[in-house]
């Protein structure tokens, strides 16, 4: 019963129902399975869409409709994670978001399903995100990575406004900095300070690893 | 062939839809409007939606326009309106059967040997901008060109720079955009120079208009200045995958934005702008050079000339990245789809790949291919004269000619457009030239350009305004945070050339 409701789970996300997500990790919940079990399920399906993805036999709207499907079941599996008082194995926990002025999500969006496929566990605080809102962001979640998106040369300087903030207070040196776009460059990412910049989607997500060493 | 105010097209556009369709198109944007409402982060413009008949809520920010509102809006918005030109042999008539050709932009320029991006030079920016008002087929300027920015000059003062260089070295008509307040020190620079220009909506696509779009547009409007109305949507992404909900939410946003600027003031001059592009499923990235843009473009066209006012076509960015088959068909394509099917305006030249790059090579071959649509659009002429019975009757059967006819020698030269960088040399003749190409012969008309043309300058007044407007950028830019004391110090450094502000 245990496996079935697992790989029925598994194959809600690779189906992109959020509806049977949520309804298997009910009855996953329910039937008092593991909730590192279900996550781990669900890790493994949206990393196969990932390698999918990476491979050119998937695109987009597979790679975010699985991505919807697990954000259905996660908070369910969350809410039992936080009663049982248990643990979790992830690869890292990240704060994302666009920054302020910046309305674009598309890319934004696309690292933040990959990082779930390489096992992070990630905030997406949205587009227009204030410097305020990533401090509060990052008090609050206590995020390994810090990762932000800005299209626009306009607002690209925005992202070295937020580690100007983040240094002023006391907060730089418990996160490593992201930073993405299509107006960006590594001079650019370097200037401001940050840790890591990669073009592209996939590549952004396996930076990550790499500034966790993992 | 005076091509200098435009292409005007001498036959009916192309049809795409039904007039059954167009309709259904309409209602479904009109539900759209009423039922889905727009979020309007801007609380002036949602009391003023709400005083003329919207269903507003505030706490939301959405705005429910009613059908019988946007109908009025769209009567009283022109169905064409003259854009003044610095030079008035220049000025437009933007609307009806004209098509005009604008710059589009890029982010950075080109390394034109390895064809890589790299940061432009205050130099290059202002060349770009001579080449631009030399070619004849450019007929306007669009905002943030040819560059977004060029060395030395921080991102909160390229829109004012670009502004500035546009005005300086070209004598067209001129459009801005609007980021960080831009637009307040565009108005000021226009009207201290005594030009008009052309501001901009932008729209955050799905049904979004953030509080900065709405800002320019009142501070346009209100200048009595003209509007453009952008949409921005991503087919898949920030739109339906498909073209018709495309079409209903490209138009649902940049009719409320025509709304809005009605309200604001009533029969302001609106350039409403279809700016839609499929996504690349694989990267995310817009597929600028996609064909499905073109079909989604023509449509368009024929919808707005049924609502009477004039439209904007989808930028003509390349996805190619240097100029190429593929960036040719990528360009022939919008360009002719917009000449054929109604287009009003195109932003056209210049762009090498997507908006992240623009070249003055690109430019001159852009130029030689909009000549070509241009003529295209002027049509068949059908006379007595051209027609030529009374020729052909002459020469008659073979061994008759026609090349040493009269009417040949008056009638070649009105029906051939003469390109100036294609090849049309034989095999030999062409080896004798070393085989040159079409970049070589726009390489040589760039340089021609750039030794021979001098813009009309401003005069010293004019230039002393425009500079005074620069340094209250500048303060009000560093006040705000946005220019660092080092960014400042560098920037000075640029300017400190004896050629200043043209290199």
């Amino acid at each position: 019963m245990s496996s079935d409701i697992l790989a029925n789970l598994k194959q809600a996300i690779l189906d992109y129902d959020p509806d049977a997500a949520a309804e298997w990790a009910t009855k996953g919940v329910e039937q008092g399975i593991n909730p590192a079990e279900m996550l781990a399920a669900m890790t493994d399906a949206i990393r196969r869409i990932g390698d999918g993805f990476n491979c050119g036999d998937l695109f987009l709207p597979d790679l975010v409709g699985g991505a919807d499907a697990m954000g259905a079941a996660t908070p369910i599996i969350q809410e039992e994670v936080r009663r049982l008082g248990a643990k979790t194995d992830s690869t890292g926990t990240v704060v994302i978001g666009t920054v302020f002025g910046d309305i674009h999500t598309i890319g934004k969006t696309m690292v933040a399903t990959l990082l779930q496929a390489e096992g992070f566990i990630v905030h997406d605080v949205g587009i227009n995100v204030t410097a305020d809102e990533f401090i509060e962001s990052v008090r609050t979640h206590n995020p390994d990575i810090l990762a932000m998106s800005a299209l626009m040369t306009m607002t690209a300087t925005e992202q070295r406004k937020v580690i100007e903030r983040l240094k002023d207070e006391g907060l730089r040196d418990s996160v490593k900095i992201m930073v993405g776009g299509g107006a960006l460059t590594q001079e650019f990412a370097d200037s401001i300070g940050a840790d890591g910049y990669d073009p592209t989607a996939p590549g952004a997500a396996k930076l990550a690893r790499r500034l966790l060493g993992r | 062939m005076g091509f200098t105010r435009g292409f005007t097209r001498r036959f009916p556009p192309l049809r795409v839809l039904s007039e059954e369709q167009v309709e259904e198109i309409h209602r479904g944007t009109l539900q759209v409007l009423w039922s889905t409402g727009v979020h309007v982060e801007h609380e002036r413009a949602l009391k003023l939606f709400e005083q003329h008949g919207c269903r507003v809520d505030h706490d939301a920010m959405r705005v429910r326009i009613p059908p019988g509102l946007v109908e009025d809006c769209l009567r009283k918005a022109p169905s064409s309106f003259p854009a003044p030109a610095r030079d008035p042999n220049k000025t437009l008539m933007i609307g009806g059967n004209t098509l005009c050709l604008a710059v589009a932009p890029g982010h950075k320029t080109v390394d034109p040997t390895t064809w890589e991006p790299r940061e432009a030079t205050r130099k290059e920016n202002y060349d770009a901008v001579r080449v631009l008002d030399a070619l004849p087929t450019v007929h306007f300027f669009s905002p943030y060109t040819p560059y977004f920015g060029f060395e030395g000059v921080p991102s909160c003062m390229a829109m004012p720079e670009s502004l500035a260089a546009r005005i300086r070295c070209s004598t067209k008509f001129q459009c801005v955009g609007f980021s960080n307040d831009s637009e307040v020190f565009a108005i000021d620079m226009a009207k201290a120079v005594g030009i008009e220009i052309l501001g901009t909506c932008a729209w955050a696509p799905p049904l979004a208009l953030y509080r900065d779009a709405v800002e320019s547009t009142f501070r346009i409007v209100e200048a009595g200045f003209c509007l453009r109305v952008v949409g921005g949507q991503v087919m898949g992404g920030t739109a339906t995958a498909s073209i018709a909900g495309a079409i209903v939410t490209n138009n649902a946003e940049v009719i409320a934005g025509l709304v809005l600027a009605q309200l604001i003031r009533p029969g302001t001059r609106v350039l409403v702008k279809d700016f839609t592009a499929p996504m690349n499923m694989a990267s995310g990235a817009p597929a600028f050079g996609g064909i499905e843009i073109s079909i989604h473009n023509a449509a368009c066209n024929q919808m707005w000339q049924w609502y009477g006012v004039p439209l904007d076509n989808t930028t003509a960015y390349p996805n190619a990245k240097v100029p190429d088959f593929q960036s040719a068909c990528e360009k022939a394509m919008r360009v002719m789809n917009a000449g054929i099917s109604g287009g009003n305006t195109l932003l056209f030249h210049g762009s090498v790949h997507g908006e992240l790059t623009h070249h003055p090579l690109q430019s001159v071959l852009d130029d030689d291919l909009a000549g070509m649509v241009g003529r295209f659009m002027e049509g068949v002429t059908v006379s007595t004269e051209s027609l030529g019975i009374d020729v052909i009757e002459k020469v008659g059967p073979v061994p008759g000619h026609f090349m040493s006819s009269p009417h040949t020698r008056k009638w070649w030269k009105l029906e051939q457009y003469l390109p100036t960088t294609a090849d049309r040399l034989t095999y030999p003749e062409w080896i004798a030239t070393g085989k040159r190409t079409c970049l070589d012969y726009a390489r040589e008309r760039m340089e021609e350009i750039l030794t021979n043309h001098k813009p009309t300058p401003l005069t010293p007044s004019q230039e002393d305004e425009v500079e005074r407007v620069l340094e209250e950028a500048r303060a009000y830019y560093q006040k705000q945070g946005l220019i660092t004391d080092d960014e400042m110090r560098y920037y000075r450094e640029t300017m400190k050339s004896p050629n200043y502000p043209f290199e």
